[in-house]
């Protein structure tokens, strides 16, 4: 486990400008965007304005009246309440080969946080493998950002993945609709597409952020080896070398970009990271490009 | 075909080691790597054609085969492998010229050493084109005449110029340098050539000669020759006035012969003999010849031989030195025994009326008086004039003690060394103040009675009249006058000894109880020569002729070294030497070196199978 802290004090002010955004309108909810500071019935003061014929008389500031004889109107703040979820793998095949992959899931998904803590939004945070783990709610504020940064420094990995029973897992736990982020290197033995396409169907905005290490697209190894599957031990033996290196990385850009093409046939959001990219050019350069956050 | 660095075996061995270093690599290349991957779904798409470039890499031994050629042509490079046979090569010679005493002996044709510059050229003009030779005068001591060189011109000039010296010739130590020459010029080895006479010491004969490369260039050797061995002279101990002479004679030769020996000193004969010499036999003759005076004796053989350089021999005889003491008495006969001991030292008596400050004396005896000047010369006083007389002596009397006993002599120094006497009762003597750097000889209770002062103009002087007192029956009365004389005049008590030999190696054996510090080995114009002692002989080395004297203590021993070092037994070379002058070799080309070739071959076989077999073309990339 890192003991360095995953994401730091520079960073943390860089992403405060930043806002979670998405695209979908949810039944019953403010939707199409997220300002947080939208005026409105709420119940947080948010301002005073001059009153207008037709306001409502019970958000008039009478004690404002009483000294400057003029009608003010009060103002609130109106809450979102679509939810945002983040999804992140904690499976064996986020560490193979080392933790970096692992430990950049891990920031990033602080980094999430933060925007939602800064805008007042509420984040739940669900760790899976082959199910669906506990979730911790991220809410109040940016100075709430510590247990989430302690919650997600304690997670390690482990299991293998199963998306399909994931999927049911979650949709049967929440089913109101809002923002899904699932962070992921999307490794599964099956075919994820299409519990993902199941997600989308039910209602979710999906905001797929696909990670990989620059040696699951490009194994940097020759000659002879013995590939034991990190999550399932199964063990393959094979000549590894220039020509097999190249059908290796047409082959994984293939599968990256028809889950790219799933995902964006349903109206969801992809974005493909590699770890060989800092965090900070991740969030300001393909995240912000995909305008999953602005 | 031949390799220059390695032998065969050498070159094999390492050509299976590194085979075999290549192969285990090449197997360990292709040993499978286990590496933990996120998933097999891709590898999976791979895996055929990674499968197909494994069989062929197997299937396709020509990278193995290409490293282990390209490694075995750049050995072979290291190695020296070289086209041609191994007599082609370009090889390095040292040829031994004999240059001892010896060789000016004459030969059939000519002197020997014109044998052996003969010999010596016709190897030279034998020796194949490429060849280099280094000429070395050997004799004592072996000298490079030239270094590792393929010009024949300045080879036989080398050749030409080389003379007979005085030294025997030390055949092993002449080997040794030839193969440490060959040695550290690093290439070729090539033959170690003995031009020469073969002559050498008999203590050298039984030290084995051998070296796998050597060639023996044989020359005559002639019959017979007698020679003079050494020569010695010193002075008899009966009489100083004569020298006794010692001639020693060797017959080198393989007959009897009769040797005439005559001794001339100053160009007047003072002796003959007649030696009869059985081959191998060395005999010597003694002689006996009066005289104090200097001058050149000279030892002939009257014969005609095969080395004329050792049938004489020429020493140069110094004077019998005497010195010459003054006394001035009026009882002479009180000190002419104690001065007449001894037949180098003239005495002359006066009465201290005839007094001169100037005369020739080296000592001046003042019995009892003091001159109105002082004598330009050592002088002893006895009993001089006290405070009370005119003029004071030198010496301070303190007092003059009756009845007294002579107590204590000082053996310390040199003046008082071995003097004892027992009881011995002085009726009266002064008793001196020493002076600072007064060297006390004798005291009594009250003070010093015998007292010597250093200086220019050494002084000694006597409390008492050593002729008066109960000292004259005493064995320590000539003993001190000895003493006194010899700290004097030292030169006149030195004993000389002449010797005539041969230059190398010399011992002389030294007195029992000898000072090292004190002893000296000076060539000529006293130029120290370096010297060892072991078990109380003296052993020092010249090369050259000339005189060598040897000073320990009183004894001087002069080496008139200009007799030859003629060595007495013939080295018999080992049975596996090669002999005689080789065939010309002939003006084809020599074998050639292919190194070059093979570098660049091993070196093009390398990188061809790191262009053909992919691994030289692929970026490599480090594993996580």
């Amino acid at each position: 486990m890192a003991t360095e802290p995953i994401i730091d004090k520079s960073f943390l002010e860089k992403l405060e400008r930043l806002t979670i955004h998405w695209r979908k309108s949810f039944p019953g909810l403010v939707g199409g965007h997220n300002r947080s500071r939208f005026p409105g019935p709420g119940q947080e003061f948010l301002d005073h304005r001059h009153f207008h014929h037709g306001d409502d008389l019970r958000a008039v500031n009478w004690l404002a009246y009483l000294r400057l004889e003029k009608l003010f109107l009060k103002m609130f703040q109106v809450e979102p309440r679509v939810p945002v979820r983040l999804m992140l793998d904690i499976s064996q095949s986020m560490a193979a080969g080392g933790v970096a992959k692992f430990d950049y899931a891990r920031r990033l998904a602080a980094a999430l946080c933060y925007i939602g803590l800064v805008r007042l939004d509420t984040i739940t945070v669900f760790p899976f493998t082959d199910r669906l783990g506990d979730p911790f709610m991220c809410c109040g504020g940016r100075h709430r950002l510590a247990p989430t940064v302690d919650y997600l420094t304690a997670l390690t990995p482990s299991g293998r993945t199963s998306y399909m029973q994931v999927v049911r897992q979650f949709v049967s736990a929440n089913s109101q609709r809002g923002l899904l982020i699932i962070l992921s290197d999307f490794l599964d033995e099956e075919d994820c597409a299409r519990p993902l396409q199941f997600l989308a169907d039910y209602g979710h905005e999906l905001l797929l952020i696909h990670l990989w290490a620059e040696e699951d697209r490009t194994p940097p190894w020759d000659g002879d080896l013995e590939l034991i599957d990190a999550e399932t031990d199964a063990k393959l033996e094979i000549a590894f070398g220039p020509d097999a290196r190249t059908a290796y990385t047409e082959a994984f850009d293939d599968w990256a970009r028809s889950l790219q093409e799933a995902v964006v046939r349903k109206g969801g959001r992809y974005v493909g990271l590699s770890t060989s990219m800092a965090i900070e050019d991740a969030v300001f350069g393909p995240l912000a490009r995909s305008r999953g956050i602005e | 075909m031949f390799l220059l660095n390695l032998s065969l075996a050498e070159f094999l061995a390492l050509a299976s080691a590194a085979s075999a270093l290549v192969v285990a690599l090449y197997l360990l290349d292709r040993t499978r790597r286990r590496q933990t991957v996120g998933t097999l779904r891709f590898w999976n798409v791979a895996e055929k054609i990674a499968e197909m470039k494994h069989r062929r890499r197997i299937q396709q031994p020509w990278s193995l085969i290409l490293q282990i050629l390209g490694i075995l042509l750049l050995l072979a490079a290291l190695a020296q492998l070289r086209w041609g046979s191994p007599e082609g090569a370009s090889r390095d010679h040292v040829i031994l010229l004999d240059t001892s005493a010896w060789m000016a002996a004459r030969g059939r044709t000519g002197t020997l050493m014109d044998e052996a510059q003969a010999a010596a050229l016709a190897y030279l003009r034998a020796m194949p084109a490429s060849d280099r030779a280094m000429i070395v005068r050997a004799d004592a001591i072996a000298l490079p005449a030239t270094r590792f060189e393929s010009n024949r011109a300045a080879l036989e000039e080398a050749v030409r110029q080389t003379r007979p010296g005085s030294a025997a010739l030390s055949l092993d130590e002449a080997i040794r340098f030839g193969l440490q020459a060959q040695r550290l010029e690093g290439r070729s080895a090539g033959e170690i050539v003995y031009a020469g006479a073969g002559r050498i010491p008999k203590q050298d004969a039984a030290a084995p000669v051998s070296a796998a490369r050597l060639r023996v260039l044989p020359i005559g050797e002639p019959a017979d020759n007698c020679g003079l061995r050494r020569i010695s002279l010193r002075r008899s101990h009966a009489d100083p006035a004569v020298w006794e002479i010692f001639v020693a004679v060797r017959n080198y030769g393989r007959t009897p012969r009769q040797v005439p020996l005559a001794l001339t000193f100053g160009n007047a004969p003072i002796g003959a003999d007649r030696l009869s010499l059985a081959p191998g036999e060395e005999a010597g003759a003694t002689f006996r010849y009066r005289t104090r005076a200097a001058g050149w004796l000279e030892a002939r053989l009257l014969i005609q031989d095969a080395l004329a350089e050792d049938n004489r021999a020429l020493l140069e005889v110094p004077a019998q030195p005497a010195v010459r003491v003054q006394v001035y008495s009026d009882q002479p006969n009180l000190l002419r025994p104690v001065l007449s001991a001894n037949p180098n030292v003239a005495a002359v008596f006066a009465s201290p009326g005839a007094y001169s400050p100037k005369n020739e004396a080296r000592i001046v005896v003042l019995d009892r008086f003091r001159p109105v000047s002082l004598p330009d010369a050592d002088t002893i006083w006895i009993e001089p004039p006290g405070p009370e007389g005119t003029p004071a002596s030198p010496f301070v009397v303190r007092a003059t003690v009756k009845g007294t006993q002579l107590e204590r002599w000082h053996p310390e120094n040199v003046l008082g060394a071995g003097l004892r006497t027992r009881d011995l009762k002085l009726d009266s003597t002064q008793v001196f103040t020493a002076a600072p750097g007064d060297l006390p000889i004798a005291d009594c209770a009250a003070g010093p009675v015998i007292l010597a002062r250093p200086g220019k103009r050494k002084s000694v002087a006597f409390g008492f009249h050593p002729g008066r007192t109960a000292m004259r029956f005493e064995l320590a009365t000539p003993l001190v006058f000895a003493n006194v004389l010899r700290w004097m005049a030292p030169e006149v008590f030195r004993r000389w000894e002449m010797n005539g030999g041969s230059v190398g190696t010399l011992t002389t054996p030294l007195e029992a109880g000898a000072d090292p510090a004190a002893i000296q080995v000076l060539a000529a114009g006293d130029r120290p020569l370096p010297f060892t002692i072991q078990d109380n002989s003296l052993r020092f080395f010249t090369a050259s002729p000339g005189t060598v004297r040897v000073l320990a203590g009183d004894r001087e021993t002069v080496y008139s070294l200009t007799l030859p070092e003629v060595a007495e037994t013939r080295w018999e070379p080992p049975s596996q030497t090669l002999r005689g002058v080789p065939p010309p070799a002939g003006t084809g080309p020599a074998s050639r070196d292919l190194w070059q070739a093979l570098a660049l071959a091993g070196a093009a076989g390398l990188f061809a199978e790191w262009m053909l077999f992919g691994r030289g073309l692929a970026p490599r990339r480090k594993a996580a």
